[in-house]
């Protein structure tokens, strides 16, 4: 059975629930009361008539000539009143309509047995009482037998009948108004425990939304109440650990900012005593030619690292600022390949101009990244295609390599994440991506990577006026 | 569920009306049709003897009484009460007695003849559906300490 959707509501199903138990129990009553009532009410007529009748056959009985002759049934006839029906032997008397309702059952049980009977039965609808009963001779040691003669009553129990109408119908009107009655009851249950559960259910939006004072006040101490205790705790104990993850969280950003603040000065230095060693290789060794060139790599390597460490700490300090201006954003990608000498190598498709307000130097080091990761990591040919949409300027670099791993795909942006396991020693600090990630969210835009037919894509989207520019805390 | 509702009224609606029934039994038939009347007399060797008079009909104590009274006639029995000219006995039934009213004196009768009237009395009394634990008073135009005695018939135990 399918539930109706109108029963789904706690309210609508304890309604339901309290007015079905009622009608329930409202018919039980009534049907046990009304029918143990009848039934009281037509047993006790049935007794009053049939000892009425035995008292008045009784009592004319002795004054009765014996053998009976018409005269006698006829006295006798009458002292039991209308509707009856006297037999001995061949003769008869008989009055009423209605003596044609008696039984053959009944004339049999009169005739064969030596005790008064009774049957009801219901002609067209209404109801009849039946008595019959032989007339005894007593002998003077007490034994009976029958004398022949049988006296039959028919008494209608329509009144009785209406009686136990009128006793059933006011039963079912007094029921009735108990309906009304428990349907308030379940409203007022209903209500008293939706109360506490929309409460409830309240906090726990409130909760779900971020806001984690949020707490209802227990009322009573039901069950309802020590759920809402529940609820409580469980908000404090989540509260409580997303405070302590948030402590740890910031040490850990302030950890990594200090380092590299810490590593800056010395790798300045080691930077200078670099320069100077670069300028001295020609005259080494074979060697240690090759262990200085290392060295200087390795030096340069570190000091890209240790900006890109403070660039990301400055990004999850919240320090990071957008610095807009009307700018062509062509134009600003042009330079940015000019710049480090990948014009010849890079293919770009793009309109004249795409005027948009942009920070420049972002978007140089998030052009910078994806251009040269394709390069590096891809083949050629390398094309950047810079499009205008209406709202958006939409940058896509696109190289012609194997590709992305499809597992590498959802971790592109992960820090310090390593497609290739083996592969440990590449030039990049293995925050490029994800630093080229923050500073399109800087900008209200986003960076997304996928793969196309051919190799990768990687498609910056950045819109063409950011509003103001948003704190990467909040995002 | 309209199943349910429907065998719910159903039952409400058998509950309500009368039903036919069968034949039940109701109590004792009644009795007190006879073709005569019991009179109680004494035999040739003072023995109490039943004796049946064709009235046609029972009839009521008093009327046996009366009967009683008025002699055995030609039937070759004793009585052991005097012949007087009234004879309408008074007849009360209370519970458990019958009380009755002669207009004789201590002196008309014999010990036997108020066994006569007591047993008269009580076979009547039986006959017409009563009780065989009756017990029978029977008082005199004059009181006597016999008419507090409450007697039952040496015949009708």
């Amino acid at each position: 059975m399918t539930r109706r959707p109108w029963l789904r509501g706690l309210r609508a199903r304890l309604l339901v629930a309290f007015v079905l138990v009622t009608v329930l129990g409202a018919v039980a009553a009534v049907w046990s009361s009304a029918g143990s009532a009848g039934g009281a009410l037509v047993t006790s007529y049935q007794r009053q008539v049939t000892r009425t009748i035995g008292d008045q056959i009784g009592a004319i009985a002795p004054q009765l000539t014996y053998p009976p002759d018409q005269g006698a049934l006829d006295r006798l006839r009458a002292t039991v009143g209308a509707n009856a029906l006297v037999v001995y032997g061949d003769l008869r008397s008989a009055d009423g309509v209605d003596t044609g309702l008696i039984t053959d059952e009944l004339r049999l049980a009169v005739r064969t047995g030596d005790r008064l009977v009774t049957q009801r039965t219901v002609v067209d609808g209404e109801p009849w009482l039946l008595v019959g009963t032989p007339v005894m001779i007593t002998a003077s040691d007490g034994t009976r037998t029958p004398s022949g003669i049988e006296v039959y009553a028919v008494r209608d129990l329509t009144g009785v009948e209406r009686e136990i109408d009128g006793l059933t119908r006011s039963a079912i009107t007094t029921a009735a108004w108990a309906l009304p009655l428990s349907g308030l009851a379940a409203l007022l249950a209903a209500g008293s425990v939706l109360r506490p559960v929309r409460e409830l259910r309240d906090t726990a939006g409130r909760l779900a939304a971020g806001d984690l004072d949020a707490r209802s006040p227990p009322q009573g101490a039901d069950e309802l109440a020590e759920l809402t205790v529940t609820v409580n705790e469980m908000a404090e104990s989540v509260q409580t650990s997303m405070a302590e993850m948030e402590r740890m969280r910031a040490d850990a950003r302030r950890f990594a900012a200090d380092v590299s603040h810490e590593l800056r000065t010395p790798l300045s230095t080691l930077t200078a005593v670099v320069e100077v060693l670069a300028d001295t290789t020609d005259g080494m060794e074979p060697d240690a030619r090759e262990s200085a060139r290392m060295a200087i790599t390795e030096t340069h390597r570190l000091v890209r690292l240790v900006e890109d460490l403070m660039e990301v700490s400055r990004f999850d300090a919240g320090t990071a600022r957008l610095r807009v201006e009307e700018a062509d954003a062509v134009g600003a990608v042009r330079d940015s390949l000019r710049a480090r000498g990948w014009w010849d190598r890079v293919e770009l498709v793009a309109p004249e101009e795409v005027p948009a307000r942009l920070d420049r130097r972002r978007l140089d080091v998030v052009v910078a990244n994806l251009v040269g990761n394709a390069l590096r990591h891809g083949e050629p040919p390398v094309r950047v295609h810079v499009s205008a949409l209406p709202e958006q300027v939409r940058i896509a670099v696109t190289d012609s390599g194997p590709g992305l791993p499809e597992h590498v795909v959802p971790h592109v942006f992960d820090r310090f994440y390593k497609a290739d396991a083996a592969r440990t020693r590449t030039p990049g600090s293995g925050l490029g991506l994800a630093i080229a990630l923050e500073n399109a969210r800087l900008h209200g835009g986003d960076l997304t990577a996928e793969n196309t037919d051919h190799g990768a894509r990687f498609v910056l989207r950045l819109p063409r006026d950011p509003e103001e520019p948003g704190d990467p805390e909040e995002r | 569920m309209r199943r349910v509702w429907c065998a719910a009224v159903a039952l409400l609606v058998a509950g309500c009306g009368i039903q036919p029934t069968g034949v039940t039994d109701g109590g004792e038939a009644p009795t007190g049709v006879a073709p005569g009347v019991t009179l109680y007399f004494v035999g040739a060797d003072g023995e109490l003897r039943p004796r049946q008079r064709d009235t046609g009909g029972l009839g009521s104590i008093s009327e046996a009484l009366s009967l009683l009274l008025s002699g055995p006639g030609g039937s070759g029995l004793r009585t052991g009460i005097a012949p007087i000219s009234v004879q309408r006995v008074g007849v009360t039934i209370e519970p458990g007695v019958i009380e009755l009213v002669t207009p004789l004196t201590i002196d008309d009768v014999t010990p036997l003849g108020i066994d006569q009237i007591v047993c008269t009395a009580l076979d009547t009394h039986v006959r017409s559906g009563g009780s065989r634990d009756m017990r029978v008073r029977v008082r005199f135009t004059q009181p006597t300490p016999e008419t507090d005695e409450l007697r039952t018939c040496p015949l009708i135990r």
